[in-house]
């Protein structure tokens, strides 16, 4: 029997027309459904006067108002599933803020969905039966660590969930168990290649052959690297829990653009001062709509993501459009080892001690490819004095307040009062060392 | 009103029938072992058995036990009895520095498992509204992955929250309405004391049941826990060489944990001699997988001891019960959940050469957690070095510990000739959990 070469020939080599005319259909049931099941969007898809039943094509989406993660926090916990928790079987969600994290749900067909669309991009770029996939994403609330499991599970390759951390470990099993495919955040694996090195690993003479990398964006020359000290091909895979988690899209071997599942995701990009949708090629925000999850749909959710869509006909032989690498956020979010953290989130902690003034400075930095996080905070004059013998104990409560609140480890360091440079205009407030030109 | 039951006729099945089914299905492993393992064969050969004359349970006792290690020796894939194409999942103990023991899964192996889980589940009185917060560890450890896959079976919404950042685990309990809690009992007791701290009021809160295991705990314990959390506190057994939790598990009569005798014999023998002992009597217990695909196992050695009791069950379960665990026949320390032995530690400190050989490994439960410190004694020229390089040189002794075993263990440099030295066979541990001292 000849193999196949694409997991689901049909629907990864569709026509536009044809894959625009299943988006259509399947976006006036995603409104319908949401429309029916939830009085939040009851009211939007009112207030916009808008008939899904007289939507004639895909373009007509750009009618509905957009969501944001505002909304999603809004309406925590459950406020935006489309189905009865009874059949929710799953829960994700963001780090927390101190505030609310955000919230996704998934019924058993969704969690078929998931495993299904990332099976697929594993399959086509070549995952097999026989693979050994360690998959080194953490597991828990976050979805990268599922998804992998999932997806390379529903394909019947061996997985290893040996998820985050243990680096010595990660490369003892990554040998023994003789892994070929190795799914984390490209910093990990770049980590992962050092440490290898020190302790005498020769991964041109292990069986790696294949690296998803994601939850974080990278560089063209991260992937050098990667491929060079690895000795594998590195993809980029690209998801967020709120449309469903790793397997919204991903590179093809050729490592020109990430196809997005496009039966299942409808992408635009935006510009995101005006809102007005960009044409293909230009760059915007990149904006999704779900078309087939129903306890946890999306409909035009902003990503914030920065990134431009690309038509050509890609030589792989799949007819899903591509995205470009995710190249920025409008906003100020910081990812930082694959945890999004947004300066905000470290500013309410910081507020809600006593003892500290309202200065502080978040310096990001990687060291040995790890990205490392530290908070320079004043404390006051009188506390300044007096604690001194007990700065340390000081330090490693608020570490493990904003440990609480965010879910990393983010080192504080304390500084004597009036050390901290003051605005003259728009505080800043974070210095990304990763960026040189900072 | 629903059945009682998670599977009506197998949980009530006559003794008759529950022993011819696992008679029948006795031999279909004797032979999947015989004919798909190489140790196997040789021990059954030289044992002189031949799995197709076997014909009665009474003859199982002629079979050689097998040892973790013989899973050691046979690391990592040895004892699988499948092609590794089909075996879809990997788990593993916590490593030595040698060999961790490796056990596999194909796809049915997944689905009985989730199955069983589901059953205890639903014994324990879960349904598919209850909301799970699973706060096992994810990884390796069977014990995240084992409870997700039969919650998530059961229909019921599974919060994968993982293990630590407890403020946190408050949050997720609070805000999503938890119903059940999956955890180590040392866990659930902490959990109880940082929210009476935050001011948590579990009477209020709809948490009703707590599936605790993988660590022995004592009815004292159960009543702490179910006191503080207002809860049913409920035992769950198991081993990842057998399968990973769902061995066995209490029903809401907790008068012992039935034993899934339907893909489990259950055997107690005496440590020393290795003579089987009657219903009542304390000895080890030993495991025979009766429907494992990938990695059967035959007369597995536990090393925990109990007994069984054959008396029927008043819930009109039929299936065998076994005792909480008592105790150990080796001297396994179970910290947090995680299995260490003095010996894997001792591994790692004769390899560092500033260590003396004079150790000590002290256990406590301090706020109901298991705390391991190792106090260890390093050569005069060392200790006379300055303070933060003994500092420095801790955390390298720590990183290496963490590295071979996977907890982090505090380790504290004493002072030339400072341990106690034997007099006989060396005392290497304080147990202070069980009231010693120095």
């Amino acid at each position: 029997m000849v193999e196949k070469k694409f997991w689901d020939e049909e629907i990864s080599t569709a026509s536009r027309d044809k894959i625009e005319s299943g988006q259509l259909e399947r976006l006036k049931d995603t409104l319908k459904h949401v429309y029916k099941n939830n009085e939040y969007y009851k009211k939007r898809i009112d207030e916009a006067g808008l008939d899904p039943d007289k939507f004639e094509s895909v373009k007509d989406i750009e009618k509905l108002p957009f969501t944001s993660k505002e909304d999603l926090r809004e309406n925590y916990p459950f406020g935006l599933f489309c189905a009865p928790l009874s059949e929710v079987i799953r829960v994700h969600s963001s780090s927390g803020t101190t505030g609310n994290p955000t919230v996704v749900g998934y019924t058993r067909e969704d969690i078929e969905v998931w495993a299904e669309v990332l099976a697929r991009i594993m399959y086509d770029v070549g995952t097999r039966k026989e693979d050994v996939v360690q998959v080194s994403h953490g597991f828990g609330m976050f979805t990268g660590g599922f998804g992998f499991q999932y997806a390379a599970e529903k394909m019947g390759s061996l997985v290893v969930p040996i998820s985050g951390g243990n680096t010595e470990r990660q490369i003892k099993i990554m040998n023994d168990f003789k892994s070929t495919i190795l799914c984390s955040t490209p910093s990990y694996a770049l980590y992962m290649s050092e440490v290898g090195e020190r302790i005498g690993a020769d991964f041109k003479k292990l069986n790696l052959k294949l690296g998803f990398f994601g939850a974080e964006p990278w560089a063209e020359s991260m992937r050098s690297e990667l491929e060079e000290r690895l000795d594998i091909t590195a993809l980029d895979s690209y998801g967020l829990s709120e449309v469903i988690g790793p397997g919204v899209s991903c590179e093809c071997l050729e490592q020109n653009g990430l196809h997005i599942n496009e039966d299942h995701f409808l992408a635009e990009i935006i510009d995101p001062e005006t809102g007005k949708t960009l044409p293909n090629g230009e760059k915007g925000e990149l904006i999704f709509t779900s078309l087939t999850k129903k306890a946890f749909p999306v409909i035009r959710y902003r990503t914030k993501d920065i990134c431009y869509l690309m038509d050509d006909k890609c030589a792989c032989g799949k007819t899903f459009i591509k995205m470009s690498k995710p190249a920025g956020r409008t906003d100020d979010m910081l990812i930082i080892r694959g945890v999004n953290v947004f300066p905000s989130q470290i500013e309410e902690v910081l507020m809600s001690i006593k003892d500290l003034e309202p200065h502080y400075l978040i310096v990001v930095d990687r060291k040995n490819y790890m990205d490392t996080a530290e908070v320079w905070v004043e404390v006051s004059e009188k506390n300044f004095q007096e604690k001194i013998m007990k700065l340390e104990d000081f330090e490693k409560s608020i570490e493990d307040k904003l440990n609480s609140a965010i879910g990393i480890r983010i080192k504080a360091a304390l500084k004597e009062p009036r050390t901290i440079e003051r605005s003259k205009g728009k505080a800043k407030r974070v210095w990304d060392k990763r960026k040189n030109d900072q | 009103m629903g059945s009682i039951y998670w599977e009506d006729e197998v949980e009530t099945l006559s003794r008759d029938r529950l022993e011819k089914l696992q008679l029948e299905r006795l031999k279909k492993t004797l032979s999947n072992a015989y004919e798909n393992v190489d140790f196997y064969k040789k021990s059954f050969d030289d044992a002189g058995i031949d799995p197709d004359s076997f014909n009665s349970m009474d003859d199982l006792r002629k079979i050689p036990f097998t040892t973790k290690d013989d899973l050691r020796k046979n690391y990592p894939f040895g004892l699988f009895a499948r092609p590794m194409d089909e075996v879809v999942r990997i788990h593993s103990s916590s490593g030595t520095t040698g060999n961790p023991t490796v056990v596999g899964y194909t796809k049915n192996d997944i689905s009985m498992w989730a199955n069983l889980i589901a059953r205890d589940l639903y014994g324990a009185g879960v349904r598919k509204n209850d909301v799970i917060q699973n706060s096992y560890g994810y990884g390796l450890f069977t014990g995240g992955l084992g409870l997700h896959y039969g919650g998530e079976l059961l229909g019921a919404m599974v919060i994968p929250a993982s293990g630590g950042n407890t403020e946190r685990q408050l949050k997720i309990m609070t805000d999503y309405n938890s119903t059940v809690i999956c955890c180590t009992p040392s866990y659930g007791l902490y959990l109880a004391e940082v929210g009476k701290e935050l001011g948590v009021d579990f009477e209020k809160l709809p948490l009703a049941v707590g599936i605790m295991g993988a660590e022995p705990w004592t009815e004292e314990m159960r009543r702490e826990i179910e006191q503080r959390l207002h809860i049913q506190a409920i035992d769950i057994y198991g081993l990842s060489e057998i399968i990973g939790p769902g061995v066995s598990c209490e029903c809401t009569h907790k008068k012992g944990l039935h034993v899934a005798e339907d893909h489990f014999i259950i055997e107690i023998v005496d440590p020393k001699t290795g003579k089987k002992l009657p219903p009542g009597e304390t000895g080890e217990m030993v495991f025979t997988s009766l429907t494992k695909e990938a990695f059967p196992v035959i007369r597995y050695r536990t090393r925990d001891l109990s007994f069984v009791n054959i008396d029927k069950c008043v819930c009109g379960r039929t299936h065998t019960r076994m005792a909480k665990p008592v105790g150990r026949a080796d001297d396994m320390l179970i910290i947090r959940g995680v299995n260490v032995f003095p010996s894997q530690i001792e591994e790692v400190l004769m390899k560092i050469k500033e260590v003396e050989p004079h150790y000590l490994i002290v256990v406590d439960r301090k706020k109901y957690l298991d705390t391991l410190e190792l106090w260890i004694e390093v050569s005069e020229d060392v200790f006379s070095e300055k303070m933060n390089e003994l500092e420095k040189f801790e955390s390298l002794v720590e990183h290496k510990l963490y590295s071979a075993i996977g907890i982090k263990i505090d380790v504290k440099l004493k002072e030339p000739k400072t341990i106690q030295r034997s007099t006989g066979k060396a005392k290497r541990v304080l147990d202070k959990r069980k009231g010693e001292a120095l």
